[in-house]
C-alpha cells in the first residue's frame, strides 16, 4: 500500500468513526425527544400503515407529485441507487483488484450517470426561482459532495489508480454526513414509520377503502 | 433598554422554550426531513389557486425550520448562514405567525405527495402554538375558544333559554315525522348516544329526524362540537373545551359520543382528546356519518333515491377524510339518498382543501385568503357539472356557499344528513 493509500485509507476510517458517532448521536437525540401514544381504538392496522408507507405509498402511481415530477423523481431514484451501491462500493473497494471487470464496468456507468444527474441538481435547483430562494449553503454542499463522491466512485470503479482519491472524498462526505442535510437519510426511516403508523390506525390509506 | 425591544426579546424567549418544548419526535422528523426539492408544490390549493413560492408546503415549512435550527441545530447555532437563518426579530414571528394561519390549512395533503411524507401541518401547528403563546394569533379564534369556556362556566345561565329553543325545534321534528311523540331529549340520563351538534339548528333538526326515524337512544348535549382552541393550538384551552363534552357524557353515563358533521371536532375528539388526557375515553366517539352508514346497512333507515334527482357530487373534509379515515361512510349515504352521483378529480386521499380549514373560515380578515384559496375547489365542483355538493363540514359547507356565490357556480349545498332527511321514505 502506498503513503498516498495510507493516508486516504486513514481519511475514510475517520470520516467512518465520525459517522458512526454522530449518527448513534442523531439517533439518541431523536429518541430523546417524547412521542406522545396516540391512544385512540384504532379503525384499522397500524403496522399494515408502515408496510404501506414502506412500498405501495411510495410507488409512483400513488403519487400525484410523482407524475407531476416525473424527471425529478427518476433522477432522486437513480442518484440514491447510485449512493447505496456506492456505499457498498466503498466498502467492497478494498477488493479492487479481485472485481471482475464487467461488473467495475458497470459500476462506474450507474455512478457515473448518478455523478451527471447530481450535477443537474445544481441547475435544478439554481434555476427554479422558488428553489432558488429557500435553498442553504449546507443544500449545494451537500449536493457537491454526494456528486463528487459519486464521480470518484465512477473513476475510482474504471481506473484504480484513483481509489485513494475515492477514499479521501469517502471519508470527507461521511464526516459531514450526520451533521447537514444528508442526514435526511436517518429520518427517512422514521417519517415513513410515523405516517404510516399515523394514517394506518386512522383506516386513512388506500387499501382499507372501497 | 427600552420597553419595546425587551418584549420583543421576551417573545423570542419564549418562541424558543416553546419550539424546545413542542418539537416532539414526530415535528423533529417533519423538520429534519425535508431536502427542499419541491415536488410538493403543486398539492397545495393555495399554490394551485396563485401560483407564488410564498404558497408552496416547503415555503412554510422552511420558514420555521429556520428559526428552529437558529436555536436547536448545532450547525444553525455554530454557523447560522450556513443552513440559511436571517436575524429572528419580531418580523419574523409576525410573519411565521401570518403564515401558520393564513397561509396553510394544515389539511396534510403535501404530505402525501411529498417523497418522504413530511407533515408540514404539524410544524404548522407548532407554530400556531407559539404564535398563539406569544399574542399573534388570530383576535377572532382567541375570543371563539374563550368564549366556549365561559360558557361552560355559566351553564346555568343558559339552560333556560336553550331547553326553549330545542322545543321549538322539537316542534319542527314532530311537524316533519307526523309523530306528536318524537323528542329532542337534552342532557338525559340513561341515554346510549350523546349527541354533540354545533351552534345552529341545521345539526340538530335533521339528526333529530334521523334519531327518531330509527328509535335511537340518545340525548342532545348542552355544549357544541367546536372546539377553537384546536385551531389554536392551545393544548390548555384544548382540553378544557374538550372536557365540557367528557364531563357531560360520564355524567349521563353515556356508551358513545355522536359529533355531528364537523371535521375538526371530530377529527380532535376521536383521535386527539385521549392523547391529550393521556387516557382512554370511557365511551366510543364516533361521527354522525359513520351511525347513519350502520342504520343504513342495518336496513333501519329507508331512503328513496328518487327524492334528489340533481346531479350530486361530495367534497371530503380533511379531517374527516385525510385526517379521520371517514370515505366510504358518506359516500354509501349520498349514493343510497341520490339518483346521480359524481366524483370530484381528485378525491378521498388527493381531494383538496375548500380554503377554509383549520379556523380560515371564522376570522373576517382572512376572507379575501381564503375565497382565493378555494379557487382550485371551485374549479373542481364546475368541473363536475354537479348542481348539488354535498360535504360533511359546517366549515366546508359555509365555503362553499361562500365560494358559489363568489364565483357563480350555480349549485346548491347541504350537509350529509339534511341530504339524507330529504331522502326519507
Amino acid at each position: 500500500m502506498s503513503v498516498l493509500q495510507t493516508v486516504a485509507a486513514g481519511i475514510v476510517l475517520v470520516g467512518a468513526v465520525i459517522f458512526i458517532i454522530g449518527v448513534i448521536a442523531v439517533l439518541v437525540a431523536a429518541q430523546r425527544r417524547p412521542y406522545p401514544s396516540e391512544l385512540a381504538p384504532v379503525k384499522s392496522s397500524p403496522a399494515l400503515g408502515v408496510v404501506y408507507a414502506f412500498t405501495l405509498g411510495m410507488a409512483p402511481w400513488a403519487k400525484e407529485s410523482a407524475r407531476l415530477h416525473w424527471v425529478a423523481y427518476i433522477r432522486g431514484i437513480v442518484i440514491h441507487i447510485g449512493i447505496f451501491i456506492a456505499a457498498a462500493f466503498l466498502i467492497a473497494s478494498p477488493w479492487l483488484a479481485q472485481m471482475a471487470w464487467p461488473l467495475r464496468l458497470s459500476l462506474a456507468a450507474l455512478f457515473g450517470v448518478a455523478a451527471v444527474l447530481g450535477v443537474a441538481g445544481f441547475g435544478i435547483r439554481l434555476g427554479d426561482p422558488a428553489m432558488r430562494l429557500l435553498s442553504t449553503l449546507d443544500d449545494y454542499f451537500s449536493l457537491a459532495l454526494v456528486t463528487l463522491f459519486l464521480a470518484a466512485g465512477a473513476i475510482a470503479a474504471a481506473i484504480p489508480g484513483f481509489l485513494s482519491a475515492f477514499w479521501i472524498i469517502s471519508g470527507i462526505t461521511l464526516a459531514y454526513a450526520p451533521f447537514g442535510k444528508i442526514k435526511h437519510f436517518i429520518f427517512f426511516v422514521y417519517e415513513r414509520v410515523i405516517i404510516g403508523r399515523f394514517f394506518g390506525r386512522r383506516g386513512v390509506l388506500e387499501w382499507t377503502h372501497e | 433598554m427600552s420597553s419595546a425591544v425587551e418584549l420583543e426579546k421576551d417573545k423570542l424567549a419564549v418562541a424558543r422554550d416553546m419550539l424546545g418544548s413542542l418539537v416532539d419526535r414526530r415535528v423533529l422528523t417533519a423538520l429534519e426531513v425535508c431536502v427542499r426539492c419541491g415536488i410538493c408544490t403543486e398539492s397545495c390549493h393555495y399554490y394551485q389557486s396563485n401560483p407564488k413560492t410564498q404558497h408552496t408546503p416547503y415555503y412554510r415549512a422552511e420558514m420555521v425550520r429556520r428559526l428552529y435550527r437558529r436555536f436547536f441545530d448545532p450547525m444553525g447555532r455554530a454557523f447560522p448562514q450556513w443552513v440559511g437563518i436571517k436575524e429572528t426579530k419580531d418580523e419574523l414571528l409576525t410573519k411565521l405567525s401570518n403564515i401558520a394561519f393564513s397561509s396553510c390549512t394544515l389539511c396534510q395533503r403535501c404530505t402525501f405527495a411529498c417523497p418522504f411524507g413530511v407533515e408540514t401541518a404539524e410544524i404548522m401547528r407548532v407554530m400556531r402554538s407559539i404564535a398563539t403563546a406569544t399574542g399573534y394569533a388570530p383576535e377572532m379564534l382567541v375570543e371563539l375558544a374563550n368564549l366556549a369556556i365561559t360558557k361552560e362556566e355559566s351553564a346555568d345561565m343558559f339552560r333556560d333559554l336553550y331547553m326553549e329553543q330545542i322545543k321549538d325545534l322539537e316542534k319542527e321534528v314532530q311537524d316533519h315525522l307526523g309523530n306528536s311523540k318524537a323528542r329532542i331529549p337534552v342532557d338525559e340520563k340513561g341515554a346510549r348516544i350523546l349527541y354533540v351538534p354545533l351552534a345552529g339548528a341545521h345539526t340538530i333538526v335533521p339528526e333529530a329526524i334521523l334519531f327518531n326515524s330509527v328509535g335511537a337512544s340518545w340525548t342532545l348535549g348542552m355544549f357544541e362540537a367546536s372546539n377553537y382552541a384546536v385551531f389554536l393550538a392551545d393544548r390548555q384551552k384544548e382540553k378544557q373545551i374538550a372536557n365540557r363534552i367528557i364531563k357531560e357524557a360520564e355524567k349521563i353515563g353515556a356508551e358513545e359520543i355522536i359529533i355531528t358533521e364537523c371535521g375538526h371536532a371530530y377529527f380532535a375528539m376521536r383521535w386527539e382528546v385521549p392523547k391529550w388526557f393521556g387516557r382512554l375515553l370511557p365511551f366510543k366517539v364516533r361521527s354522525i356519518l359513520e351511525v347513519l352508514d350502520e342504520y343504513l346497512s342495518a336496513g333501519k333507515l329507508h331512503l328513496d333515491s328518487s327524492k334528489n334527482t340533481q346531479l350530486t357530487t361530495y367534497h371530503d373534509s380533511c379531517n374527516l377524510g385525510r385526517k379521520g379515515g371517514v370515505f366510504d361512510e358518506p359516500r354509501r349515504l349520498i349514493k343510497a339518498s341520490v339518483k346521480d352521483f359524481v366524483e370530484m378529480t381528485p378525491n378521498r386521499l388527493g381531494s383538496y382543501c375548500c380554503g377554509a380549514g383549520s379556523g380560515l373560515v371564522a376570522v373576517p380578515e382572512f376572507a379575501d385568503i381564503r375565497m382565493q384559496a378555494g379557487h382550485h375547489k371551485a374549479e373542481q365542483i364546475r368541473q363536475t357539472g354537479a348542481g348539488f355538493v354535498v360535504t360533511s363540514c359546517d366549515n366546508c359547507l359555509h365555503q362553499i356557499r361562500e365560494l358559489n356565490e363568489h364565483y357563480g357556480l350555480n349549485i346548491e349545498s347541504s350537509n350529509v344528513s339534511q341530504l339524507v332527511v330529504k331522502a326519507l321514505k
